[in-house]
């Protein structure tokens, strides 16, 4: 027999107190009797018998079998057979490593599904999951118990957030693929409604938590020499809280502060002129609820400027763009570009051409062909006049009255582009971000015009750079994104622990990243570090975790036979308990009946 | 004004009966009893030696005919009743109430004492109560009903009662032996109910012991649960769980006591009887009453 609401049960620990009535030795009723004489002795024997003190009447056991019934009843039992098929499913997420007295969520839910796991019979095969990154087995096929309990010491969090996905529903999709006769789910997420066959063990309690949620090392301008950190700290908790923040340069403390924050409020920090590291990280020493977002990573943007590539017909008309500080610039022809074996670059240009698929970099698309990856090429227009523009760091400070280019084919944004020039004819200018990559392409060819004679272009192009690098410098990749740039040949990949992670043959983007941490690329010498944090605000508030709906699906009913719902049972028998002892015990309406000669007692009346 | 169950046929009937003793009683008129003195009696008694002086009626000459010897022949003096009715009049008897103990007891009283006043002999009223003992004057005759019914109105039943030293107050003036009768519950220890009895028997009183119950008494409708049962002599409390169970140990022990009250009384030459105060007056007086020989 389980319990749909297990919770109801732990009233059953105030039954006892049921019996404090009778303890409490209500008055007894005086009564004058003519000589106690013959009472004495039965008086005697009443007090000095076993429980002759509290005498518990036998309506008193019916009373207490009503109350069991009704908690029962309460914790709407159900009759269910032994299940042999299970799943246990145990949340890995980040949230799971926060910590509840000496253990860690993670650690209570090993241990539950531990239990669980001793109370299967011994025929009962098991499958375990973990739900990050994703709901996938731990086990190739169903192990026995005992296997299981052995593989689940083995499990351990990850440093990501939680999949967006209908637990409840793809818990019962499960068992109906898999046909289970239940599954478990062992998280730190309550839950609402119920299941014939899933059940959520919910672990923790809400709580109170502060959080770095950005961290970034980079330089305030693309040419700027100076590095400077900024970090955001939010506070998930009802308290105001006092916290030192520190920036840490290849693991030793360049810089710290300290910080009050209130419930609810974040804080940006700012740090400037930091040395150059190999990588950095910020922490905050504060005891809270999760550990993890405690400490963030960055490594600063590369040192030699904005590396840029060119792909272009016409090298000479992007020479112009070396005359810019910070700037270098590497040019090759479509054709080679095509070979490949090239270098990653921050930006890689398109100046009339256009690769086949967008790249992964950021990218801009000077006058593309036709067969573009980005845009649609409208027929060519002389000197089209601006009609139009978005506020976009790349229109910034630019006086469009003077924005005339000579040559323009105006583009037709695709379905993630959006204009931010437009001209009676077209777009003159669209942008779009997909994958972390940010997208650039221009109706018009603004490098052979640099310079003086026309400065509205030139600060385009400074603009569009500028916005290239902003990104460029957000050098962190998430927890679970694919490290970037890839992965070059014969590399060696370091997690954030030391260890070296073997990757697959020809691989070259590595998107395991389920630790936080700085992973390094080796390659003789030479290292590369790649930044990975949390970045999942819902991970680091631990106030209200989200409810898990679980539902009744409607095949379900056909599996009804399995469990046995029982509450009505018990409520019915509880009510037949009450009428009985109804029936048994009305002295309370008899005895105002009872009528009292004048002067005889204190409160009994005689019959 | 005479007490409801006292009606013209009760009373005719009451009328007819005499009191019987089983001792010599010491009268001071002639009377239906006998004496331990001799005198004018029908009755036999003994012979003795003739002395100058008797009178010659008695001589029997029968005897001096065969012995030669002259004897004169004694005969038992017959001499009137003295009754004493004591009834208990401690706070007992007021249980569950006056009309359903103390006045049934009272009518008892009258009832005895009408018979007793019926045949021209004496009868006093003593209440024995540890508070306030009374005793009526001797009355004589039937026309003193009404002076008993005013005593016996005026007994308020309460206080403890000692039977052994109330009795001994009420009998330091006793003067005339003759009848006892003892009303009472006599729901007091063995002991002291065996006193009180023994005292009567010293004062060489032909004793006869009427128990007077209520039907509450003797099957108690006490409500289940816990009470405080407190004593209406005594003011003693006891605490008890009251069920099924001890209502049926208490009529056991109800039983006992008036058992071995029974017993004490047959071993004592005592009349005994027990009047449970919803039986019929009437029927207990003309019936039961007389089967234990009280009446002749």
């Amino acid at each position: 027999m389980e319990f749909l609401n297990p919770a109801a049960l732990y009233a059953l620990a105030l039954l006892p107190l049921a019996v404090v009535p009778y303890l409490m030795r209500r008055r007894p009723r005086r009564l004058i009797f003519s000589s106690v004489l013959l009472l004495r002795e039965l008086a005697a024997r009443a007090t000095t018998r076993r429980w002759g003190r509290l005498y518990l009447p036998p309506v008193f056991f019916l009373q207490l079998l009503f109350l069991l019934l009704l908690l029962l009843a309460l914790g709407e039992p159900i009759f269910s057979v032994r299940s042999l098929n299970v799943a246990l499913v145990l949340d890995n997420s980040a949230s799971m490593q926060a910590i509840e007295g000496d253990k860690s969520r993670f650690q209570m839910a090993q241990e539950e599904a531990a239990k669980i796991l001793h109370s299967l019979p011994p025929r009962a095969r098991v499958d375990l999951y973990l739900s990050v990154p994703r709901l996938l087995p731990v086990t190739k096929s169903p192990v026995p118990s005992a296997e299981a309990i052995a593989r689940l010491s083995a499990l351990k969090t990850f440093d990501l957030g939680e999949p967006s996905m209908d637990y409840g529903a793809e818990l019962e999709r499960l068992a109906r693929e898999k046909e289970y006769e239940r599954v478990y789910f062992m998280t730190d997420h309550p839950a609402e409604g119920q299941s014939a066959t899933v059940r959520v063990i919910s672990l923790g309690r809400p709580k109170g938590n502060l959080a770095l949620t950005a961290f970034r090392v980079g330089r305030r301008r693309f040419a700027a020499p100076q590095l400077e950190a900024r970090a955001e700290v939010l506070n998930f908790s009802a308290r105001e809280e006092n916290f030192k923040l520190a920036i840490k340069g290849s693991g030793q403390v360049l810089v710290s502060r300290a910080y009050s924050l209130g419930p609810g409020m974040k804080v940006e920090a700012s740090f400037e002129n930091l040395p150059v590291h190999p990588y950095y990280a910020a922490e905050i020493a504060v005891g809270d609820g999760l550990a993890l977002d405690n400490h963030r990573f960055a490594v600063p943007p590369p040192s030699g400027g904005l590396k840029i590539l060119a792909v272009s017909p016409r090298p000479e008309a992007l020479a112009s763009l070396r005359s810019i500080p910070g700037v270098e610039l590497q040019i090759i022809s479509p054709q080679a570009y095509e070979k490949g074996g090239f270098e990653p670059h921050a930006l890689e240009i398109f100046h009339y051409s256009a690769p086949a698929a967008l790249p992964d970099s950021h990218a801009l698309f000077v006058l593309p062909p036709n067969r573009n990856p980005l845009v649609g090429v409208g027929p060519a227009a002389s000197r089209p006049p601006v009609s139009g523009w978005r506020d976009h760091p790349v229109t910034r400070y630019i006086n469009f009255a003077l924005f005339r280019p000579a040559y323009a084919r105006p583009l037709k944004p695709g379905g993630l582009g959006e204009a931010i020039i437009q001209s009676p004819d077209g777009a003159l200018a669209v942008v779009s971000e997909q994958k972390n990559f940010r997208y650039l392409a221009l109706g018009f060819d603004p490098f052979p015009f640099l310079g003086r004679q026309n400065l509205p272009v030139s600060i385009l192009t400074l603009n569009l750079l500028e916005w290239f690098h902003e990104n460029e410098t957000a050098n962190a990749g998430a927890t679970g994104a694919a490290l970037y740039p890839p992965l070059r040949a014969g590399e060696i990949l370091l997690g954030p622990d030391g260890a070296k992670i073997g990757l697959e043959k020809n691989s070259a983007s590595f998107s395991r990243t389920y630790f936080q941490g700085i992973y390094q690329a080796m390659s003789g010498e030479s290292k590369r570090f790649f930044a990975v944090n949390l970045d999942d605000r819902v991970e680091s508030d631990l106030r209200w975790p989200t409810a898990i709906q679980l539902r009744e699906p409607s095949e379900a009913v056909a599996r009804r036979f399995f469990n046995q719902s029982l509450w009505f049972y018990l409520l019915l028998f509880s009510l037949a308990l009450l009428l009985l002892e109804w029936f048994i015990n009305p002295g309370a309406v008899r005895r105002r009946e009872v009528k009292e000669p004048a002067g005889q007692s204190d409160d009994f009346r005689w019959a | 004004m005479l007490p409801a169950p006292f009606t013209p046929d009760f009373l005719n009937r009451l009328e007819v009966l005499r009191l019987r003793t089983r001792k010599d009683v010491l009268g001071n008129r002639p009377g239906a009893y006998s004496s331990p003195r001799r005198g004018t009696s029908l009755e036999f008694a003994d012979y003795r030696k003739y002395s100058p002086g008797d009178d010659l009626r008695y001589l029997d000459w029968g005897i001096f005919a065969r012995t030669d010897r002259l004897y004169v022949r004694l005969f038992h003096e017959e001499v009137d009743l003295f009754a004493y009715i004591f009834i208990d009049a401690s706070g007992s008897m007021a249980f569950p109430s006056l009309q359903e103990k103390f006045t049934p007891a009272a009518n008892l009283a009258l009832a005895l004492s009408y018979v007793v006043l019926a045949n021209h002999d004496h009868v006093r009223l003593h209440s024995l109560n540890g508070i306030n003992p009374t005793a009526s004057p001797f009355y004589r005759g039937r026309q003193r009903m009404a002076d008993l019914i005013d005593f016996i109105a005026a007994v308020s039943p309460a206080g403890a009662l000692d039977p052994a030293p109330c009795l001994g107050r009420h009998l330091k003036h006793l003067r005339r032996p003759g009848k006892a009768i003892l009303i009472s519950d006599f729901l007091v220890p063995v002991g002291a109910y065996q006193q009180g009895l023994n005292v009567l028997r010293a004062f060489n009183l032909d004793i006869s012991a009427i128990q007077v119950l209520s039907r509450a008494e003797v099957e108690p409708a006490l409500p289940d649960g816990a009470l405080a049962v407190i004593d209406s002599e005594s003011r003693e409390e006891l605490r008890l769980q009251w069920n099924a169970t001890l209502r049926g140990e208490y009529r056991e022990k109800l039983e006992r006591h008036n058992r071995e009250l029974k017993s004490f009384c047959h071993q004592s030459g005592i009349d005994y009887s027990l009047y449970v105060t919803d039986e019929d007056l009437s029927g207990f007086t003309l019936e039961t009453l007389p089967k234990i020989g009280l009446f002749r």
